[in-house]
């Protein structure tokens, strides 16, 4: 069996889609919010060309914190769930599942869920920092580098708004709006601030 | 030489009973697969599988079932040899049936 047959398979026999969609929202949401916490606070203490760099290392920093939390809280979450619900499985079968394709569906999941949980956030924070690199290179001004990223970021949250919109069926633009309106709140506190 | 064989069998919902009847249709010996839903419980449900072939190993059905998560409550029916003998009924079923 192909392999990305197998893994539609044991997606499938999991039931772990709309667990993964969930983490890969929440946790892209979370990406987002915290690049865009940091480059709005550097830019409130006022952020020079020699001074970008710390704005990509604590990107970094957060990022990888971000995804070690994220595949780790959501691995021993979901082995935990999925291990009680096979045990359940078991005791109505009568029967060990651990060698069957349930069983390995089941540990396939925990995994899977910790890989989504793990990387969403590190996607939407390496998305938002790409203008801080672009601007390392020269490509950028750091004033350009700054607003390009909180766009990026605004833009990631809406994004993510209007993919809940499209799952759900309802309005995507409301959804959308929702999602971004978080983004602005925090924009505005931080511009608040720049200006006192 | 097996050439029917019919099962009770117990098994997850999920794979699904059209997961099962493709991967026990891949198996070799096997013409036909026909299997059916007889009760459904919260957790499990219980399937009639009929399968029809040239020569059917019963050994890897079994090892396939059990890689489906799926165990054999029991073999119901075989039929064997280079003819398929049906089943007849006698004097003593209808006096067993009254």
């Amino acid at each position: 069996m192909k392999f990305l047959e197998k893994i539609r398979r044991y997606v499938n026999i999991s039931q772990i889609a709309p667990i993964s969609r969930r983490y890969f929202i929440m946790n892209a949401f979370d990406g987002a919010t915290t690049i865009l916490g940091i480059v709005a606070g550097a830019y409130v203490v006022g952020i020079t060309n020699e001074t970008r760099f710390w704005v990509i290392w604590s990107g970094l920093g957060a990022t990888l914190a971000m995804s070690l939390s994220g595949f780790v809280g959501a691995y021993m979450t979901e082995e935990a769930e999925l291990t009680r619900r096979l045990n359940i499985l078991e005791k109505s079968m009568l029967t060990e599942l651990k060698n069957s394709v349930v069983g390995k569906a089941s540990r396939f999941a925990s995994v899977w869920a910790g890989i989504i949980d793990g990387m969403s956030p590190a996607l939407a924070a390496v998305v938002c920092l790409m203008p801080f690199f672009l601007s390392s290179s020269g490509w950028l001004s750091t004033d350009s580098a700054v607003q390009i990223s909180m766009t990026i970021a605004l833009g990631i949250m809406f994004m993510l708004g209007v993919f809940l919109g499209k799952i759900s069926r309802r309005n995507v633009l409301l959804h959308g709006v929702k999602m971004l309106f978080v983004g602005l709140i925090i924009t505005l506190i931080f511009l608040a601030l720049k200006i006192t | 030489m097996i050439r029917r064989l019919v099962l009770d069998v117990l098994k997850p919902h999920n794979p699904s009973v059209v997961e099962l009847s493709e991967e026990l249709s891949n198996l070799e010996g096997i013409e036909g697969v026909n299997v059916i839903i007889y009760e459904i419980d919260q957790k499990v449900e219980n399937v009639k599988i009929i399968i029809a072939g040239s020569s059917i190993s019963f050994e890897s059905i079994k090892t396939k079932l059990e890689e489906m998560g799926a165990t054999i409550h029991s073999v119901d029916e075989v039929a064997a040899g280079s003819r398929i003998v049906e089943e007849v009924r006698t004097p003593q079923d209808r006096h067993a049936q009254m």
